[in-house]
Order: C-alpha cells, then sequence, then structure tokens
C-alpha cells in the first residue's frame, strides 16, 4: 500500500513520528516507517535500546542518523524491551531497505497496549496521515 | 521522527534575514535540512543552474538560496570526489571584485595575509578580521591583474561581507562590485577534475596551479578556473560569466558540459551535504561552526594566513598580543574510537568534566568512524591526547588528531598519484 512515494502497511499501528507497532501476540514489535527512512535518507547509525530498557509511549527508546541528521526513535507503545534486532548495528541499511521487514528495531512486551493503542493510528489513519504530511511539502 | 517544529521558527524568520536570523536558517539546516523538502519559499534565491538541482536533487533552503543537499545521496557524492571527481554549484557565495589603484594596500589593511605576496594569477585562503582580531568571514582573494583582485565569501555571510568591505574603503582609491549574482560558480573536485576540465577547455588546464587561476574557453564561453576548493581535493573552481539566474543558458551549458566530459570518469554532481564532510575530512573550517567573530585565526589554527610583518591590518594589535601572551585554547580534530556520530554543539570531556564542544562532526563515510573538530584548552590539544565526546547521555572515548584526518599520501591534492 502507498501513500506518494510512500508504503505503509495493513496491521500495523503508527505514531505521527513515522513509527509502527506490530502486535503479536503478548509482544510488539517496532520499526521506523517507510515516511521516516526516505526523509533520512542513507542511514549510518543506530542507537539501539538495551535488552531490558522500560519504554514509555512516545518518549525516545534510540536514535536513528544519516550522515548529516539525527531523529528520535519514539516509542510506539510503553514497555520492557525485549529483544533487539542486532543486525543494525552492522547494517543500518537495512532501515532503508526494508522498513516492515529485517530493518525493525526492538521487540517489546507491552504494559499497557490496550489503553495505548488508541493514541496510535491504524492503516487507514496512517494513510490519511501520510496524505496531509507529503501534501504539505 | 523529524523535528519539524524548528522549521516553523526558520520560515517565519525568512522575511528579515539579519544576522541572527541567518543563525536560525543555519541551525535548522544541520538538523533537520538534509532530510526535510521545505517546498516553496518565495524569498529563497536560485542559482542559475536551479532548474536541474530542482529535477534531479533534493532541495534546500541555505543561505537565502535553494539548493541541492544531495543527488544519488552523501555516500555516493562523498565517494565520487575523493576516487575521481563531483561538481557542486557554488553559485551562491560571495563575489566581489576589488579595483583601483589603492586596491592592493586596501586588501593589506582589510586582511591579515599579504596581498603584496600575489603574482598575478596567484590567490590565497585568508580572513576578515575585526579589531578584536575575531573573524568576520573566511575568504579567498585572487590577483587577476596588478589593481584587480577577486574576493570569494561565504554565502551566509553576503551582506553582512559586502557591508563590512564596503564601510572599510573610506580611505582608499578602489572599486567594489559584487559580481555575486552574475557570476555562476561549479566546483569541481577530485582526482580527474583537471582531466574532466581538459577535455572541453583549449588552454592546458595544468597551468592553472593550487590557489592559482587562469582564463578558459568552455563551449565558446569566456571562464576563469581557480585551483581551489573545499574537499581538500585537487580540483578547479570554473566561474562562468554574464550568467545570472534570469539568463542561465551560459551557466547551464557549461554545467552540462562538465557532466558530459566527466561521464567517462563516473562524475556525479553532488550537493551540499557531501561538500560538508569533505570539507570536515580536510579539516577545513565551516563559518558560523568552527570560526566566527568569538575566535581568531590563532586559535582556529589558521595562523598562516597572520603576516605580522606586514603594515598595519585591522586586528593587528589583537593578534599580535595573542600571539605574544599565547592562546589559551585551540581548535582539534579528534577521531571517535567507539561507536558514535559526533555533532556540533555535543560537550567534549577530559576526565568526566566540560572542556570544550563539538563545532563539527560527522560519521566519515572515508574513514568509517565518527570525526569532530572543537575548541580545546591548549594543554590537552596534542595529538593522541585521549577526551571524550558526550553524544546524547554516553561519554564515548575519542583521541586528538591531526588534520586532515585522512592519510594525505593517499587522499587528498598531495596524494602520490
Amino acid at each position: 500500500m502507498k501513500v506518494g512515494d510512500y508504503e505503509y502497511q495493513e496491521g500495523l499501528y503508527y505514531t505521527k513520528e513515522h513509527e509502527w507497532l506490530k502486535v503479536e501476540g503478548d509482544k510488539g514489535r517496532i520499526g521506523m516507517c517507510d515516511y521516516a527512512q526516505k526523509q533520512l535518507h542513507e542511514i549510518v547509525f543506530v542507537d539501539l535500546p538495551k535488552v531490558g530498557a522500560k519504554t514509555t509511549q512516545m518518549e525516545s527508546m534510540g536514535t536513528v542518523e544519516s550522515v548529516k541528521a539525527v531523529a528520535d526513535v519514539f516509542a510506539p507503545a510503553s514497555g520492557e524491551v525485549i529483544e533487539v534486532n542486532t543486525k543494525l548495528s552492522n547494517n543500518p541499511e537495512l532501515l532503508n531497505s526494508s522498513p516492515y521487514g529485517d530493518g525493525w528495531i526492538a521487540i517489546i512486551k507491552p504494559s499497557n497496549i490496550n489503553q495505548e493503542l488508541k493514541a496510535l493510528m491504524d492503516a487507514n489513519a496512517y494513510a490519511e496521515f501520510l496524505k496531509t504530511v507529503s501534501e504539505k511539502k | 521522527m523529524l523535528k519539524l517544529g524548528q522549521l516553523n521558527i526558520f520560515l517565519d524568520n525568512l522575511d528579515s534575514p539579519s544576522d541572527i536570523d541567518r543563525e536560525l536558517i543555519i541551525n535548522s539546516y544541520d538538523i533537520n535540512g538534509y532530510g526535510t523538502k521545505l517546498g516553496e519559499l518565495k524569498l529563497a534565491d536560485k542559482t542559475p543552474v536551479y532548474e536541474y538541482h530542482e529535477k534531479n536533487g533534493h532541495v534546500v533552503e541555505f543561505a537565502g538560496f535553494l539548493m541541492p543537499t544531495w543527488y544519488k545521496g552523501i555516500l555516493p557524492e562523498c565517494a565520487a570526489v575523493r576516487n575521481s571527481v563531483g561538481m557542486f554549484d557554488v553559485s551562491h557565495m560571495g563575489r566581489m571584485y576589488v579595483s583601483g589603484k589603492d586596491a592592493e594596500t586596501f586588501l593589506n589593511y582589510l586582511t591579515p595575509n599579504n596581498v603584496t605576496d600575489l603574482k598575478q594569477f596567484q590567490g590565497h585562503y585568508s580572513v576578515l578580521c575585526n579589531e578584536k582580531g575575531t573573524i568576520v568571514d573566511d575568504i579567498i582573494i585572487t590577483r587577476y591583474d596588478q589593481e584587480l583582485f577577486l574576493v570569494v565569501f561565504n554565502a551566509s555571510n553576503k551582506k553582512k561581507d559586502i557591508a563590512w568591505i564596503t564601510e572599510k574603503t573610506k580611505r582608499f582609491n578602489v572599486k567594489l562590485e559584487n559580481i555575486s549574482d552574475k557570476v555562476a560558480m561549479f566546483a569541481v573536485q577530485g582526482p580527474k577534475a583537471r582531466a574532466t576540465i581538459q577535455k572541453i577547455s583549449k588552454e592546458e588546464v595544468s597551468k592553472i596551479a593550487r590557489f592559482g587561476c587562469g582564463w578558459l574557453t568552455i563551449e565558446g564561453l569566456k571562464c576563469s578556473a581557480s585551483g581551489t576548493g573545499y574537499t581538500g581535493e585537487d580540483g578547479l573552481e570554473v566561474y562562468i560569466y554574464d550568467a545570472p539566474s534570469n539568463d542561465p543558458w551560459r551557466a547551464m551549458k557549461v554545467w552540462n558540459a562538465i557532466l558530459t566530459a566527466g561521464k567517462e570518469f563516473n562524475i556525479e554532481p553532488c550537493g551540499l551535504g557531501s561538500r560538508d564532510v569533505l570539507r570536515l575530512e580536510a579539516g577545513m573550517c565551516l563559518y558560523g561552526n568552527d570560526i566566527d567573530e568569538t575566535t581568531t585565526p590563532l586559535e582556529a589554527r589558521i595562523s598562516w594566513v597572520i603576516k605580522l610583518d606586514k603594515g598595519d591590518f585591522i586586528g593587528k594589535d589583537a593578534l599580535a598580543k595573542q600571539k605574544a601572551e599565547g592562546v589559551k585554547r585551540v581548535r582539534v580534530g579528534m577521531k571517535v574510537l567507539d561507536r558514535g556520530i559526533p555533532r556540533a554543539g555535543y560537550e567534549v570531556l577530559k576526565n568526566g568534566k566540560s572542556i570544550g564542544k563539538v563545532t563539527s562532526g560527522t560519521l566519515s563515510p572515508l574513514l568509517g568512524y565518527g570525526i569532530a573538530t572543537g575548541y580545546v584548552p591548549k594543554e590537552y590539544s596534542k595529538e593522541g591526547e585521549k577526551v571524550e565526546i558526550k553524544i546524547r547521555d554516553k561519554a564515548v572515548g575519542a583521541e586528538v588528531v591531526k588534520v586532515p584526518f585522512y592519510d594525505t599520501s593517499k587522499y587528498g591534492w598531495q596524494r602520490k598519484a
């Protein structure tokens, strides 16, 4: 699915800062949207959260950097980090080539997911949001 | 993801580009510019090859101009310049002719370097200093004729410099001509830069020395070129005359001719992003980051521009005094020893205590680690000194190194074949 140049996927939840959350049973997989990776271009460095770290919804859980720009990764949900995509340390470009696949950032055990999902957008709402963002440009 | 809030400040301030607003522009460029297309900005100027940028590049506003930050990407553009050849549109830069009977005397008063040393078609790096000896701008002065000099200065300082230079002319018989909007300028950089230009120029480009200049005919158009650049590599900056942005055909013709000539060397058009990375790898100063009106050339370690043995010049007393007393802090290169990319504004620490700030930082695509420049107290400035750079909440190990950051026998204009 696409809005303009920007891909998005059904079944994910989205933040206005262009992170995505995929609910996988009692876990949540987190990544960065296609829009964000296209804005940053050529991602060269990822500062990942540590396993065991606590996340708070819409607070920074790490950073992603291109040669000339730094962007925070805002946690789409609160919880505890149980796995991080260590491949990103040596291959940060996975965030460019596969933002919804191999470029995932972390898996958390959410602590308040039912409540917090209400603050996120579903795919339809995100598509609308993407339209407004890309029209501004 | 991207902090778009800051862009609003920036847009609001475009109407009145005073010095302070200009600072805001630079900040938003550093933080957001590379990732963010701004759309139509009424007050931003276009260079004569803007159409090319618009069609092929990722355009942002910089110093009042709509400029490309990258075309293909910062990484391939850096690689093209280090390994072969790349071309930058630098038509946004400030350029001024200083001519007349007193031109040499005037420039000797205006700047700390010795203009008398310049023979015809020779140039040098210099600065504009104020009475305090701090830096108003960094510039290149080239003597085209006995009484004709070209002064090239930063786009971001254009208004300030023109006002500054004009005010200082009072006692002198000189004529100033601002040619910034009439002359296009392309920096062709890299080990294959001269070979590229040679293919389309009648004149022998090897005659143009490093920091020298000469006249060229390209596509039947009268141009000049100087052996200068902002990448550390050998290269030429080509000037195309009578090429304002409202009549861009001459500029476009030369731009396209260079791209075509460079094809066999895999030339890349390059944007401001790679330009900033390349100049930092070479250890060169960026005005507004590394040097400004709070730093002197002695602190910035560009002291070769100061010739105290010539006559009076603006800032001489202050610089002589600082030289005699010794500087307290100096600009150093720092190499990050662990993971992390240093950025302007990050603190430099020694044993956990803040000793200075990073003024420029990036990942070096060439070297594969983070590099930075910044000011530290003299006692921590020697090569090999271990320091830390505070990257967000972590103190990351770093080491003071000499600049250029790269091995000058393998890269840069002094490389051995």
